[in-house]
């Protein structure tokens, strides 16, 4: 899938920074401020859990801390170092890249007295939260405390609808413009409590939806806080929910929100302790496409690890799917103690982002990289983990072509068509039909039209269409010659943008997705034509 | 707002990574090689061939390369670059 489209999904940090600003409009730093101010004196050891760019970590080394900062994002970690370096508090800083569920591997207990996060527990799983809260306690010293701000969102009916519809526009434009969202959390103060902490609000900032929980760790029974890692068991049954969420995903697939599935681990079939784990990401069509592929085949676990509702190959590449979020996955998961073997097999498709060998030497555990596609995962266990290199290759069948053409179509469809049924609403039935069976010919005819990408095609195409457009002109409808003439130019404009549209879906591609500058410029140029011809030539 | 990205910086942005792909092209060194064939395994078009006389794998098909570094990645000898 479109290459350039995952590396534009990458977050900047730069643009996260003003993200979060926009959303929280501005309040978010008064309230780090408070932080500092109440709970960091000289020498206070602190743990910050998701440091992003660093802004809180430095005001609270400039404050006396020494923190040890953590962030799963080497893109905020770079960033945050820079910050450091040039706020010159290096020595009172120590900055590492983990996911926070390894906090309790990497730390010694009780070496903290104060754990901060600033909107990082709204970013993580629901599990990974408790298990990080789990682990916070026994991070602590005797008196520590733990303090956590961040989007909560309202529990009650008519307060969450009102914050539902109020952030929304906000949250649209902020995903727009930096690629940024956030999860605000449910039920937060339920799950402070059930981990073990006693809390108290110290501040709440717009509509009460942005709040500072200061918590204290109360005593315990460990056995309490046991997080069951188990989640059920996945089948690949039909239901009207799924139908209707694999129409809106076959259509709408690359606008958020992804329909997701929680992250955690799940069995297909029956697996005892010598079955198969299968590691995927929590896009809901991944999942259920995964589990289709092997039901009713093999009895299998699955991990499905959060990719942030985004297809393996687009969250790898754009850095949703990590090898420290595996990692973290199969830590809390509590597999190691349950399974046999301790043999990983990772979807091939993951490989653009996730560093095999890394998971290898942090976890021990055997890594090895599945077929490419979900249906090869019986044969390719049948044949003991091997893969013949059919199962490796990507191609781009007419099945897969259709489908691409499906989602291209749903969002070029909104581009496109919204402002025609606005702005020119005559034209809408023809420019729809028109749009959808040139797609569809496109997709079916693609290995053979001539021409090294979808650009080039789209001569053919073009071709093909306007000699179309003649016999229905000629046959079913004839036209005079100024309305041939704006069929042609429509023809034409509707071919090239198809064709060099549906090439970005493809996986076979590399950045001809650059070629939307010259759509731009045929576009031009057609529009120009249609408006100067008519008039040298006096028709209008 | 105004230090923001706006709908031109981002359009100017993506006109970037994607000529930058473009150009982008692989380089191997064949020396570092230790033949774990990791590239071989991940590579979903193929560019990659194991080389079972010795142990060593060669960057058979370069004109299918799409670029996602997937090989560079799970090299663990740093032996693949993508530039």
């Amino acid at each position: 899938m479109a290459t350039v489209f995952m590396k534009w999904l990458e977050r900047r940090p730069a643009d996260y920074d003003r993200g979060i600003r926009l959303l929280t409009l501005g309040r978010l730093e008064a309230m780090q401020h408070l932080i500092v101010e109440e709970l960091i004196q000289e020498g206070t050891r602190v743990l910050e859990v998701g440091c992003g760019t660093g802004t809180l970590t430095v005001a609270m080394a400039k404050a006396g801390a020494n923190v040890s900062a953590i962030d799963i994002s080497p893109g905020m970690l770079a960033e945050a170092s820079k910050r450091i370096k040039r706020k010159e508090v290096e020595e009172h800083v120590d900055l590492q890249r983990m996911d926070a569920v390894m906090v309790d591997e990497l730390f010694e207990p009780q070496s903290f007295d104060l754990i901060v996060s600033s909107l990082a527990l709204s970013e993580m799983s629901e599990r990974g939260r408790r298990y990080l809260l789990k682990a916070a306690r026994k991070l602590l010293t005797p008196d520590g405390k733990l303090a956590v701000l961040d989007e909560v969102r309202p529990t009650s009916g008519g307060p969450r609808l009102l914050f539902t519809i109020v952030r929304a526009p906000l949250q649209l434009l902020t995903w727009l413009l930096t690629r940024t969202t956030t999860h605000p959390l449910a039920d937060f103060e339920g799950v402070l409590s059930i981990s073990g902490f006693d809390w108290d609000l110290l501040s709440a900032e717009l509509a009460g939806s942005l709040r500072l929980y200061l918590a204290i760790p109360v005593d315990l029974d460990e056995s309490d806080l046991k997080p069951e890692m188990f989640r059920g068991r996945l089948t690949g049954e039909r239901t009207l929910r799924t139908v209707l969420i694999d129409l809106w995903a076959s259509l709408f697939r690359i606008l958020p929100p992804y329909p997701q599935v929680k992250p955690g681990v799940y069995a297909v079939g029956d697996p005892g302790r010598d079955s198969p784990l299968l590691v995927t990401g929590n896009f809901e069509l991944t999942v259920r496409r995964l589990v289709r592929a092997i039901e009713g085949e093999l009895e299998a676990w699955i991990l499905v690890v959060d990719s942030g509702g985004i297809n393996v190959w687009c969250a790898a590449g754009g850095g949703f799917l990590t090898a420290d979020k595996i990692i973290g996955a199969l830590h809390i998961s509590g597999l190691s103690e349950v399974l046999e073997h301790h043999a990983l097999i990772l979807p091939q498709l993951c490989a653009n982002g996730v560093e095999g060998w890394r998971i290898r030497e942090q976890t021990g555990w055997g890594v090895h990289w599945g077929p490419a596609r979900a249906v090869d995962i019986p044969d390719y266990l049948a044949r003991g983990r091997k893969k013949t290199d059919d199962m490796r290759w990507v191609t781009f069948p007419l099945c897969d072509r259709l489908e691409m053409t499906a989602v291209t179509l749903g969002f070029y469809a909104l581009l496109i068509l919204i402002p025609i049924a606005i702005f020119w609403r005559s034209m809408f039935w023809p420019i729809l039909i028109a749009l959808a069976a040139l797609s569809a010919f496109y997709a079916v005819t693609l290995p053979w039209l001539p021409g090294r990408d979808g650009l080039a095609k789209s001569l053919p195409l073009a071709l093909i269409a306007f000699a179309g457009m003649l016999v229905y002109s000629t046959i079913w409808d004839p036209a005079s010659i100024d309305v041939l003439f704006a069929r042609a130019l429509g023809v034409t404009g509707l071919s090239v943008f198809i064709a060099a549209e549906l090439q970005g879906m493809s996986p076979l591609m590399r950045g001809e997705q650059a070629n939307w500058g010259w759509e731009a410029v045929i576009g031009g140029i057609l529009g120009l034509i249609y408006w100067l011809v008519p008039s040298i030539l006096g028709w209008r | 707002m105004s230090e923001g990205p706006n709908l031109g910086s981002l359009l100017a942005e993506h006109w970037y990574l994607a000529r930058k792909l473009r150009s982008l092209e692989i380089h191997f060194s064949p020396e570092r090689c230790k033949g774990l064939w990791q590239c071989y395994e991940v590579c979903p078009v193929g560019c990659w061939m194991p080389d079972y006389d010795v142990r060593c794998v060669v960057f058979q098909h370069g004109e299918l390369c799409i670029a996602c570094g997937a090989c560079v990645l799970q090299c663990p000898e740093k032996a693949i670059e993508l530039r």
